[in-house]
């Protein structure tokens, strides 16, 4: 083969080069960041809750199964955030205000993990609690006492936390959505409150026809 | 001809797990040290394989321009948020990122530099220094944390990494408008 336009071809070549790269690179074009593709791995995985034991609010223990039957709303949090965690908390409020009385406590269970167990106790949980209007029961806040079992969560869910030299965290976060076999469905938006309560009632919706 | 050699040893050296360890573990120094001193030593190899190759590159990057395109893609395709996550976290990108750096980027573009007219040069620093502008725009104004192995205050120290490197390119370019290059040739 002899080409009359050798560095056009070669120019085409490192172009599609490119293309495919950036193709792969961002999963089809759909993510350009780690957590995008983090959280679009998530929903194609499915991965199940691990079954560690909580300790809530009010000091109770037990293991995630207590919830087996019921959806689970969650997030993960720790108390001395003074960033974004309380807006998590605010908005994951505005969700449980949104969805319709009857699928609370039955259908679907609200949870805040902190991950910081050390420093939140279930008093301080209690008193975090209060602070976002949470009733203690249908949305409970609780912590993983066992830093190995804890750790497996966040693995097994793509929470990333890194300290800092402040005491404080840097972690990524979003509305998690579990069902009642106890397997992750939903990896939602946290700042878009109206389509996560939109989308967790479909979901509860669809769930009791069947 | 040594250099090829200082290079095989400048990428043997950045490949060492302390030095790699150090430079990744602040998100500035990984993308604006670490990745140009990667593409550095490519420059010092070119040589090699321009000797070993002679014709491969006389033919296919005749005017330069294949080559310039090259360099181009591999260098935005490293400052994708995701990828320098994804170095930190996957074996195989952090293989490529070493591999493609020097190789895809360094090598081509030494091999292109000398082949190109000045339209190209100039073409090729303006697109950098827009780029340039857009990134640092992007990791200083943004309002999430687009890398979840950094913190966010090292998002912004980067973004000024890249707004200062383009203001350096302006520099560059004014200069290289007011002056003539030739007399010093």
């Amino acid at each position: 083969m002899f080409p009359k336009n050798r560095t056009a071809l070669s120019s085409l070549l490192v172009l599609m080069f490119g293309i495919v790269l950036f193709y792969i690179g961002t999963d089809g074009f759909k993510a350009f960041t780690a957590e995008t593709a983090r959280v679009n791995q998530l929903m194609d995985e499915k991965p199940q809750f691990p079954d560690v034991t909580l300790e809530d609010n009010n000091g109770k223990s037990y293991s995630f199964s207590e919830f087996e039957g019921k959806y689970v709303f969650i997030t993960f949090l720790y108390t001395s955030c003074g960033t974004v965690c309380p807006e998590l908390e605010v908005n994951m409020s505005e969700v449980y205000k949104r969805i319709p009385e009857e699928y609370i406590g039955h259908d679907i269970q609200f949870l805040s993990i902190s991950f910081d167990p050390e420093r939140d106790d279930p008093k301080t949980l209690d008193t975090y609690r209060k602070a976002f209007g949470s009733d203690g029961e249908t949305w409970r806040m609780a912590r993983i006492p066992e830093q190995q079992e804890l750790d497996s969560v966040l693995d097994r869910f793509g929470v990333i936390v890194i300290p800092d030299e402040y005491g404080n965290f840097a972690h990524n976060s979003a509305f998690y959505l579990v069902n009642p076999k106890g397997q992750l469905i939903e990896v939602m938006d946290y700042t878009l409150i109206e389509e996560a309560a939109d989308r967790v009632t479909e979901i509860l919706h669809s769930g009791r026809e069947e | 001809m040594k250099s090829p050699v200082y290079g095989l040893l400048l990428l043997l050296a950045l490949m060492l797990p302390p030095i790699s360890n150090l430079l990744e573990s602040i998100m500035i120094t990984h993308m604006h040290m670490q990745m140009p001193l990667l593409v550095v030593s490519g420059l010092f190899m070119a040589k090699f394989f321009q000797n070993r190759f002679p014709e491969f590159f006389s033919k296919w990057n005749e005017n330069g321009v294949p080559g310039l395109l090259l360099f181009s893609i591999i260098m935005m395709y490293w400052s994708l948020p995701r990828t320098m996550d994804e170095a930190l976290t996957l074996t195989s990108v952090e293989v490529f990122k070493f591999i493609s750096l020097p190789f895809l980027a360094g090598v081509p573009l030494r091999d292109s530099w000398p082949k190109l007219n000045s339209f190209w040069k100039h073409a090729l620093i303006i697109f950098f220094t827009i780029l340039f502008l857009a990134l640092g725009w992007l990791y200083i104004w943004s309002p999430v944390q687009l890398c979840n192995n950094y913190l966010v205050i090292e998002q912004i120290t980067l973004g000024w990494g890249f707004i200062s490197t383009a203001f350096a390119m302006v520099v560059y370019l004014i200069y290289s408008y007011f002056m003539d290059f030739s007399k010093y040739e």
